[in-house]
């Protein structure tokens, strides 16, 4: 969505008109499922937080600096959500089977059924993966290599330096690396 | 260490996401023609990257929305805030008529208990509310 229209959209709803966020809501709508799913790890209390964090950007929207871009200052209440759901009693990191969860790609039509299935088990190993190292690491392995965010939008999201975005990367890729091992993934 | 100046983890992530300058980067390709320690890390790191290709974190069917569920929410606070300020205004005015005493005393009592009625109904929203909060947190 461009930012202009971004920006005319708010200030309509700041205005009292809530018809204009449901644009914004359909326009974030699929990144922010990504990014929910992989941190609550079901599609269940994903969509829980997402909704809740869409009242909560709406019930914020006078707060919000129109100069700046919407994207990652939704990602970052988004992210809050997710965490005080894991935080609280309601709701742990629990995973449902695959078929309910994820979706691969389009597959090759040329991969023949026993591609498929090494492509099914290299996924599900990485999903393992992921749900052995902590919450920080998940969400920073998320924003970076599912959302795509460069560096500077992953700062603004999580609150830290670009610098502590690296670092971070580094030791949650590492911390990703040592699991797939343990769960006898052998290295490149 | 290099000679070209060491690679720290930092730059080594900067380098497999395409975010170090120009010059930083021929920096560290100095650096990983010259230690093939540091070339293995780099490919550990690659391997890791592809793996993420395959994957999307999207339920599958996910063709529903949650714009209904929010829509009910951020309507409802509309609705709630325009009562309120109804509300609000219709209190005041009341207690200015009751104040002035320009009403009898069959429309005091009668509007006096009306207003106490739609507080006590507002008190004990609040604590409804204050409870699912609670049992939230």
């Amino acid at each position: 969505m461009q930012p202009e229209l971004e920006r005319e959209l708010i200030r309509k709803c700041r205005a009292g008109d809530p018809r204009f966020y449901e644009p914004l809501v359909r326009a974030y709508e699929p990144a922010g499922l990504r990014l929910s799913i992989a941190m609550m790890g079901n599609a269940e209390d994903a969509e829980d937080a997402l909704q809740e964090a869409f009242v909560k950007t709406y019930d914020s929207l006078h707060r919000f600096d129109l100069r700046k871009p919407f994207g990652p200052w939704f990602f970052q209440i988004l992210r809050n959500q997710c965490r005080d759901m894991l935080r609280s009693r309601k709701a742990k990191f629990r995973v449902e089977s695959l078929d309910e969860r994820l979706e691969s790609r389009p597959a090759d039509p040329e991969d023949g059924p026993e591609r498929a299935r090494q492509r099914n088990a290299a996924r599900e190993l990485l999903w393992a993966g992921l749900e052995r190292i902590g919450d920080e690491h998940r969400e920073v392995l998320v924003l970076k290599e599912l959302q795509g965010f460069r560096y500077a939008e992953i700062a603004q999201i999580l609150e830290i330096p670009e610098g502590t975005v690296a670092s971070r990367l580094f030791h949650a890729r590492q911390a990703l690396q040592t699991a797939l091992e343990e769960l006898g993934v052998e290295g490149p | 260490m290099s000679a070209s100046g060491p690679v720290s983890d930092q730059d080594l992530m900067r380098y497999l996401d395409g975010e170090l300058p120009p010059a930083e980067r021929a920096r560290v390709d100095v650096a990983l023609d010259e230690s093939g320690e540091l070339r293995e890390q780099l490919e550990t790191f690659r391997s890791l990257r592809a793996g993420f290709h395959d994957l999307t974190f999207s339920p599958a069917g996910s063709d529903r929305s949650v714009w209904d569920r929010v829509a009910a929410r951020v309507f409802r606070s509309s609705a709630r805030l325009f009562i309120g300020i109804g509300v609000g205004l219709w209190l005041a005015y009341a207690a200015y008529e009751l104040s002035t005493g320009r009403i009898d005393a069959w429309t005091r009592v009668t509007v006096g208990g009306f207003a106490i009625a739609v507080l006590v109904l507002f008190a004990l929203v609040i604590r409804d509310r204050y409870r699912t909060w609670s049992d939230d947190v």
